[in-house]
């Protein structure tokens, strides 16, 4: 510490004003190893004999300071001496370090001729301050700082005595002979570091004692001894500290908060930070002072928001001093300080790899992180960038001004996420919201014409492989097989950037521009995950391109990389430790083959498959399922293939969490079929699925969209694509705009998704543009059905009597609040276009002469089997037909819906039959639910089917115009004698009852198959269809079957309603034209003329386009309430 | 969402169990699981367990309402019919379940259970032998641990 005498401030104070910006400039300059490869080869010859004394420094310090090496320290300053014949072989091992430092630097170093040539007088006394003088007041290591500030003293003292008496030159070179003594001691711990650090130095003091040994600079500094002893004003060096490493320095523009004669030029400023308990609005300010004078100003928020939190991670601190400043400051005048941030050098030491985050424990959801400011704000760029950043998706303007109504505008999106109005139709609401093929197509950018190498399968696979199957063998190997590993080691991960800080003993610092994380170990791309989604469209075989995959590249484990990762540039020590780390850490796992997961229902398929195209014995196949369990994770990672469901999976993990057996193996590959079963992110069994450790993972889905974008999260979190697996990240930019209206989300994900996903649909043209897969045509017509004039009249009642109502919602403004309510005027209007039955109300005074029949059979049975069985009173009884005749409909005590086929127990219980009868362990007889009595199937009372229509619709049957017209078809069909089977398609299973009636009286064999079924039944259904002769007609609820649903047998496809959403009737039509299909597909869709019907699908088509977004964004916003006053015109 | 597959049943169950709750239980569905229920249940009046405040965990799985709900008491009780874990050994939970019973029977159940132990069916050996040779004292050790662990808090 110089002290100046009084009289000098006046001086100082006189020149600050024209001193200041120039001595800015020449800081900058001196502040960086900038110009070493510049200059270096004229300074050298000085340099070497310079640096001799400091040699004798060096020993005197190696007394001083405890823990140094000596061999080291001579080591070291040999170093220097002969630095000049090492610089060259430096410069090839380190080659792109300087390129990228003088890149770094490039700004600064066009300033500096001007430095040179024109202010050496006042850069003079700033030279010195390479090493500011630690003075951070909440920075932990005080007893580090002391020390090192004690040897600078003494330092400082050994320079004086010695330099008392001897010339000026002399006299400067000692004191940066320390410098470099210091610098060579810390530079032993990185000794490939050593002599780029050396030369630094070397340059740094050789420019500065050109500077020195100018007659005006001479004077000066001897001016300063000399007043050393007296003054108050703290405008000493700042001592080169061995722990902290320089990381930048700026001016900053400061605001006072005191009046008066307080600062003068180059005084030293300390900070005083805000503790960690400030109050909320105290929390960002940053105060400083002098010795002097006490508080001065604060410094602005953008510093201090970044410069808090560094901090008070204990690992940063900041020092500076005043450059200029209003000689009488008045309040919130601007000051200039120049600051310099320093780095603790902890954070580089070998021992603690481990990344640190500075952002210290900050929310999650946050995505401003300091070090990364900090680094702007110093225009630190960085040498290597991350491959998207999120500054360049932020800075484009956003798009859509939501002007308060985001609730509106959310809800008015194709895809909605919050349907407040629609809970009273969870399941219209879910089918709304799924998306059409065709749209999905759109969003991930699918029918583009891949031009994929194909690849031979092995030959241990038995079946042909299409061309384009081949195609995605090829893709799904390399994605395998990753970028190649050497070269993936040394490529920076994609989401990190590097950067290098300007005290060049510091290793790079790399950050991820994502989540903030700091680290200075090198973070490279293999740590990206290997695998991907395919999502070819349902029935272009994905089974089997797995199959020949996990045929075509076997393995065990995560393979051992280690060989290939040690030639890895600079980080090649590094990269190799955490191979170690992580491969200890797999050792202890069993080396797995396969692992595929999938539903329940396809398990067994998948075995199939596996054995019937697999050559016998080339590969074991090992089910873990029901009783063929195991606990020893050994065993089930000796086969090569080991097929699990996502039930069982996710029951393991729910028990042992990473201990599960499934977790316990280290697996080469991890396939999730049908993956969007994982779509829910939070769900055990997605978080299951993350948890595998696995080499390779795969997501097969047709639909990787389902009805959020969020489902896509899931799946990029299973396969850990970085930063999308954060949800953070993956809100911000990617959700929220999307939600929004924003386009930007839709772009970002389909650049995510390119690499990622392979989606070939049936219309995909090959190279040649043939299509990849060739089926039978397929042929649609809308058939138009022009109503009776009886059922016109029903259906005008019905129409004037809702738009009424709709009328009134509009008026008051209501429309989406009442959106429940709109939808089931609609679902009326829309059932009494298929029959008028579907619609009839309850208050119908028809006779329910059926009723009392079964009122007596009922009470016959129950009568009869009452041998020693409780028998319900006859009141009860009596009540309970009451009941079924009043039409009660009574909610199910098993589901708790209003009971779907209802049967009556002998014990005179109502509930739906399916519920019952699964509730039964075996499917003749159980217990009744409710009072435990034995039941058998057999004395189940059907409820009479007529309740639902609240007509007798058997003996009033009438057909309805859309029933005449499908009937006409499927006679048609009939009586070409072509063989030709079709399915019916409706969205209501009661209009399936409705149309059993004319097919039995008229003989039209058929079968059904709903949601009511339990799977056996189905399979059991669809194999009888695929066999018969007779049952030549399907009847098919539009929501039942779901996944891998082969109904090929049928070429006939009639959708009776039109859906809200065209998706559902897609996927219906998908299930019949696929692999498989031999005839043209004739698809008939039912519309009837003038009705609601024909106004869906014009809202479909708007739909379509919505989703494509052709849409602007002013029409989406008004879109929905558009749709529904177009269906109300 | 994770509970946008939640079956009707458990959403209409779950409604009505917080639009009326059955007197002295309270049952609440965890925020990011639906089918995790926080349960409190009073100890009945003139029971040993009287004035006590008891907490359990109700979890519904996959396959519910097939099968029984799981539940569990998280508060110490001493009674032989649940064990140290809180496990409680009530036939409707096992072998007995009917898929027409609902989480506002089950708990209605233990409730009961709590006022009318059965050591004669006991799934704490010790606390069951207890309760046979000394019945009052056992009736004690019941109230102390109330005291101690289910007052309150």
């Amino acid at each position: 510490m110089e002290p100046k005498p009084m009289d000098d401030i006046d001086n100082t104070l006189q020149n600050s004003g024209l001193s200041a910006p120039p001595i800015t400039v020449k800081r900058t300059v001196t502040s960086t190893g900038a110009r070493i490869t510049t200059q270096i080869k004229e300074d050298d010859p000085e340099d070497s004999e310079e640096v001799k004394p400091v040699k004798s420094l060096v020993e005197d310090k190696v007394v001083v300071s405890e823990n140094v090496c000596s061999d080291c320290l001579a080591g070291s300053v040999e170093g220097v001496k002969s630095s000049r014949t090492r610089f060259e072989e430096f410069i090839k091992a380190a080659n792109t370090k300087i390129v990228s430092e003088e890149e770094c630097l490039k700004t600064q170093r066009k300033e500096e001729p001007q430095v040179n040539n024109e202010i050496p007088e006042k850069s003079v006394k700033e030279e010195p301050d390479v090493g500011f003088e630690a003075k951070a007041p909440s920075v932990p290591e005080t007893s580090v700082k002391n020390m090192s500030y004690q040897e600078w003293l003494q330092f400082r003292g050994y320079a004086k005595s010695s330099g008392e008496g001897t010339n000026s030159h002399e006299k400067k070179v000692k004191p940066e002979g320390l410098e470099t003594a210091r610098f060579a001691n810390v530079r032993v711990r990185e000794e490939p570091r050593l002599f780029a650090e050396n030369k630094v130095n070397v340059k740094e003091e050789s420019v500065r004692s050109s500077l020195w040994s100018k007659p005006q600079g001479v004077k000066k500094e001897k001016v300063e001894e000399q007043r050393a002893s007296a003054g108050l004003v703290e405008d000493g060096d700042f001592p080169d500290d061995p722990d902290w490493f320089l990381v930048g320095r700026t001016l900053v523009t400061a605001l006072s908060t005191t009046k008066g004669r307080k600062l003068v030029d180059n005084e030293i400023v300390n900070f005083t930070f805000p503790s960690p308990s400030s109050r909320y609005n105290m929390q960002w300010i940053v105060r400083f002072s002098t010795k002097r004078s006490g508080e001065i100003g604060r410094l602005p928020m953008e510093w201090a928001k970044c410069v808090v939190p560094l901090v008070c991670s204990n690992k940063v601190k900041v020092l500076g001093r005043c450059v200029a400043a209003p000689a009488n400051l008045s309040l919130m005048q601007e000051i200039m300080l120049y600051v310099s941030f320093y780095i603790h050098h902890s954070i580089f030491l070998d021992g603690d790899k481990s990344s640190w985050r500075l952002d210290g424990c900050r929310s999650i959801d946050s995505t401003v992180y300091p070090l990364l400011t900090l680094f702007n704000l110093l225009k630190n760029k960085p040498f290597q960038k991350a491959d998207f950043t999120p500054a360049e998706l932020d800075s484009r303007k956003r798009l859509l001004n939501l002007e308060g109504d985001s609730e509106e505008a959310a809800s008015m999106l194709p895809i909605v996420k919050r349907g407040k109005g629609c809970q009273q139709f969870p399941e219209q609401n879910k089918d709304e919201q799924t998306i059409t093929e065709s749209s999905l197509n759109k969003l991930m950018g699918a029918a583009e014409v891949y031009n994929l190498e194909e690849m031979e399968p092995p030959n241990t696979l038995l079946c042909d492989l299409r061309p384009y199957q081949k195609q995605a063998l090829y893709w799904m190997s390399k994605l395998e097989q990753g970028i190649d590993v050497e070269k993936a080691a040394e490529t920076l991960h994609p989401c990190w950037s590097a950067y290098r800080i300007c005290d060049g003993r510091a290793s790079s610092i790399y950050v991820n521009v994502f989540s903030g994380e700091a680290t200075t170990k090198f973070p490279t791309a293999t740590q990206v995950a290997r695998g991907g989604i395919l999502a070819d469209a349902m029935g272009l075989g994905k089974t089997v391109m797995t199959i020949a995959l996990i045929l075509a590249r076997r393995g065990r484990g995560c393979p051992d990389n280690e060989e290939l990762d040690t030639k890895t540039a600079d980080s090649a020590q590094i990269t190799k430790k955490r191979k170690i780390d992580s491969h200890i850490n797999i050792s202890s796992k069993a080396k797995g083959g396969t692992l595929i997961v999938c539903p329940m229902a396809l398990l067994g398929q998948w075995k199939d498959e596996l054995e019937t195209h697999s050559e016998p014995e080339s590969i074991s196949i090992f089910v873990h399922y029901g009783g063929d369990r195991t606990n020893n994770p050994n065993v089930i990672a000796e086969h090569d293939v080991v097929l699990t469901t996502y039930g069982v999976l996710t029951a393991a993990y729910k028990s042992d969490a990473e201990d599960s057996i499934f977790h316990k193996v280290s697996w080469y590959r991890v396939v999730l079929d049908e993956a969007h079963t994982i779509k829910s992110w939070k769900t055990l069994g997605a978080q299951a699925a993350c948890a595998l450790s696995s080499h390779c993972r795969w997501c097969l889905t047709g639909t990787p969209l389902q009805n959020n974008l969020e489902d896509l999260y899931s799946l990029l979190c299973f396969l850990h694509v970085e930063p999308w697996c954060n949800w953070a990240w993956w809100n911000k930019l990617i959700q929220k705009p999307y939600e929004n209206g924003d386009p930007r989300g839709m772009k970002l994900i389909k650049a995510i998704l390119r690499p990622l996903m392979l989606r070939r649909t049936k219309e995909t043209k090959d190279k040649e543009g043939r299509p990849i897969l060739v089926l039978p045509p397929t042929d649609i017509q809308i058939i138009e059905c022009e109503q009776s004039e009886a059922e016109h009249d029903f259906y005008n009642a019905l129409f004037r009597k809702s738009k009424v109502q709709f009328d009134q919602f509009v008026a008051q403004g209501k429309v989406l609040h009442n959106f429940a309510n709109i939808l089931e005027l609609l679902l009326r209007l829309r059932q009494c276009c298929n029959h008028p039955f579907l619609v009839m109300s309850r208050a119908d005074s028809q006779k329910y002469t059926d009723l009392n029949k079964l009122a007596k059979r009922f009470l016959e049975t129950n009568t009869d089997s009452s041998t020693n069985q409780t028998v319900q009173t006859r009141a009860y009884i009596e009540e309970v037909v009451e009941g079924i005749r009043r039409g009660d409909n009574m909610e199910c005590p098993i589901c708790m819906e209003f009971a779907d086929d209802p049967v009556l127990t002998p014990c005179a219980h109502r509930m739906c039959r399916e519920c019952l009868l699964s509730s039964w362990r075996t499917p003749t007889s159980g217990l009744c639910p409710i009072c435990r009595q034995l039941l058998k199937k057999t004395e189940l009372i059907t409820c009479p089917t007529e309740s639902q229509f609240r007509v007798d619709v058997e003996s009033n049957w009438k057909e309805s115009s859309k029933v005449s017209k499908l009937l006409d078809c499927l006679e048609q069909i009939c009586e070409s004698g072509s063989g030709e089977k079709s399915i019916v398609f409706s969205q209501w299973t009661s209009f399936l009852d409705l149309l059993e009636i004319p097919l039995k009286r008229r003989g039209v064999g058929f079968l059904r198959f709903d949601g009511k079924l339990v799977q056996k039944q189905r399979e059991r259904v669809l194999k009888e269809f695929s066999e018969t002769k007779d049952k030549m007609v399907l009847l098919m609820s539009l929501k039942a079957g779901g996944v891998g649903l082969n109904l090929t047998a049928a070429s006939h496809v009639f959708l009776m309603d039109p859906w809200w959403n065209p998706a559902v009737e897609e996927q219906a039509i998908m299930r019949i034209h696929r692999i498989g299909q031999k005839r043209t597909v004739r698809v008939r869709r039912f519309i009837v003329r003038d009705t609601v019907e024909e106004r869906m699908q014009q809202v479909q088509a708007r739909k379509q386009r919505m989703i494509a977004g052709a849409l602007t964004e002013e029409e989406v916003r008004t879109a929905r309430i558009e749709e529904l006053k177009m269906l109300f015109r | 969402m994770a509970n946008s597959n939640l079956p009707r049943r458990i959403i209409k169950e779950t409604q009505r169990l917080l639009s009326e709750p059955a007197p002295g239980i309270s049952a609440s569905p965890s925020e990011d699981n639906m089918r995790y229920f926080n349960v409190m249940i009073l100890g009945p009046t003139q029971s040993p367990y009287e004035g006590g405040v008891f907490k359990l965990e109700l979890f519904l799985p996959e396959e519910y309402p097939m099968a029984a709900p799981k539940v569990r008491f998280l508060t110490k009780i001493y009674h032989p019919n649940i064990d140290k874990l809180g496990r409680i050994c009530l036939d409707i939970l096992k072998d007995k379940w009917s898929p027409a019973l609902q989480i506002r029977t089950v708990l209605l159940s233990i409730q009961a259970l709590l006022s009318a132990p059965n050591p004669d069916d006991p799934l704490s050996e010790n606390i069951a032998k207890h309760w046979k040779t000394n019945e009052a004292e056992a009736v004690e050790t019941a109230k102390e641990w109330t005291r101690l662990y289910a007052s309150g808090a």
